[in-house]
């Protein structure tokens, strides 16, 4: 029977490989066009082939939860059990972005925890951008790394629930591991120095803008690096064999002429005005930043008293005082609340009872303030009476 | 608010109140809270017709104590 595990394969964490998916997803994947066509019969060479070919990651997709080829090979493995040997080789090779993670979550899958550990944190190391399917259909961006991170930490990943594995400290206190060297240790030293000059800029930064910064900051040599190496990649190899296939001739090469020109600025901007513009535009961005959310709180508050009538006067009045507080166009620093740390106080009250009332969680009804209090921890709104 | 009540027909039965503009996808987190599933491994159907993630229960016409069927992804 084609579904069958291999005879000679051990069982893992005390049970058939393959029950390590789900019985839902697995039959899934059983009556998939894609398992049914390309996976019969493979062994651990043509199954390197078939790798090759796979451009992008992900669970299942769509009403019908169609599993995608990444799962179905990661199922051919299952039931094949390549040799650690092979799995390794497809962890180190670095050519193919999709071999390899294929290989880190088969190993993650069946591996011991040193192992696990041993083998997918160098992969921390490598930012390339891998294309990821979303349960809903659609394409999205994500980086090796960033799967790696989920690997390691998350205990769900491509509808499949990853098997428990020991933490790393406690790994490290028994002895078998060795404590985590990072990558970025050296630049982790540059930038404690240059700490205080940004600290300013920390506190009015926002969140996304920190990750970026930090993403752009230290690996920025490895990903110039990364870049130059992908691009020659991208262009020869996996864009021929993703777009070019079926396709005119001269579309490619227009857009490779885009491309190019986009990648060309790209590079250009950040090789010469890296530092100063950087932190000119940071600047400059966490000013709006700044103002925007002043302008929402007065919107905020602006449309609360239109609302509540009673209130109103009271609403206008700490809004005026607010307004004269602030007569200057300047940008206020988050600790200089000297002028209007008083005025402040009283709208801040305000605003937070009402929003202990929006929130709903003190409703007297104690099974809708349960209910709203599940919502408000899920991210919803209040039930509405 | 409406109450909605979904049934596996294998021993889950949930009474789940919600919003008529709560979507599909907020119906099966709130479902998820309650059972103990995962969300994304939830799916609400009524006879053949899946319902889709990021329609409202309001334009499905689900009222209050309709019932709806629960299946597994």
């Amino acid at each position: 029977m084609a579904n069958r595990t291999d005879p000679a394969a051990k069982s893992i964490r005390g049970t058939n490989p393959q029950n390590l998916v789900e019985k839902i997803l697995r039959s899934k994947i059983y009556q998939n066009t894609y398992w049914k066509e390309q996976c019969f019969g493979l062994t651990a060479e043509t199954l390197v082939d078939k790798a090759m070919e796979i451009d992008h990651l992900g669970g299942t997709f769509g009403g019908n939860r169609k599993p995608t080829p990444f799962m179905c090979l990661v199922m051919k493995m299952l039931q094949i059990q390549p040799e650690k040997e092979i799995v390794v080789e497809f962890i180190k090779n670095e050519d193919y972005k999709y071999v390899r993670v294929l290989g880190a979550f088969y190993l993650r899958l069946t591996g011991t925890d040193t192992d696990v550990y041993q083998y997918l944190e160098p992969l921390y190391n490598d930012y390339r951008k891998l294309r990821q399917k979303l349960p809903d259909g659609n394409f999205a961006l994500t980086h090796m790394d960033e799967v790696i991170d989920e690997l390691l930490t998350k205990d769900h990943s491509c509808d499949i629930a990853l098997p428990r594995i020991k933490k790393r400290w406690t790994l490290e206190s028994l002895g078998t591991l060795e404590p985590r060297r990072s990558a970025l240790e050296d630049d982790f030293e540059e930038e404690e120095e240059k700490d205080e000059d940004d600290q300013i800029m920390d506190d009015v930064d926002n969140g996304a803008h920190e990750k970026d910064y930090y993403r752009g900051r230290s690996p920025n040599r490895e990903r110039d690096r990364d870049r130059k190496r992908d691009s020659h990649r991208y262009r020869d190899r996996d864009y021929d064999r993703e777009r070019g296939r079926g396709r005119d001739r001269e579309r490619d090469r227009d857009r490779d002429r885009d491309r190019d020109r986009e990648r060309d600025r790209y590079r250009l901007r950040d090789e010469k005005e890296y530092g100063r513009e950087r932190d000119r535009d940071r600047e400059r961005e966490g000013r709006e930043w700044e103002r925007r959310d002043r302008d929402r709180g007065r919107r905020r508050s602006y449309s609360r008293s239109r609302s509540r009538s009673r209130d109103r006067k009271g609403r206008d009045g700490g809004d005026r005082r607010k307004r004269h507080a602030r007569s200057s166009a300047s940008p206020r620093r988050h600790g200089d609340g000297m002028d209007n740390g008083s005025t402040r106080d009283e709208p801040k009250k305000k605003k937070e009872k009402k929003e202990m009332k929006d929130d709903g969680t003190d409703h007297p009804d104690p099974e809708i303030a349960e209910a709203n209090r599940l919502r408000a921890s899920l991210g919803l709104k209040p039930l509405k009476v | 608010m409406i109450e909605v009540v979904l049934n596996d027909r294998l021993g889950k039965k949930v009474r789940v109140k919600c919003n008529e503009d709560d979507t599909i996808g907020d119906l099966k987190k709130l479902v998820a809270a309650q059972t103990g599933t995962r969300a994304e491994k939830i799916r609400i159907q009524k006879w053949y017709n899946i319902y889709k993630d990021h329609i409202t229960l309001k334009d499905y016409e689900i009222h209050d104590g309709m019932g709806l069927e629960l299946f597994y992804n």
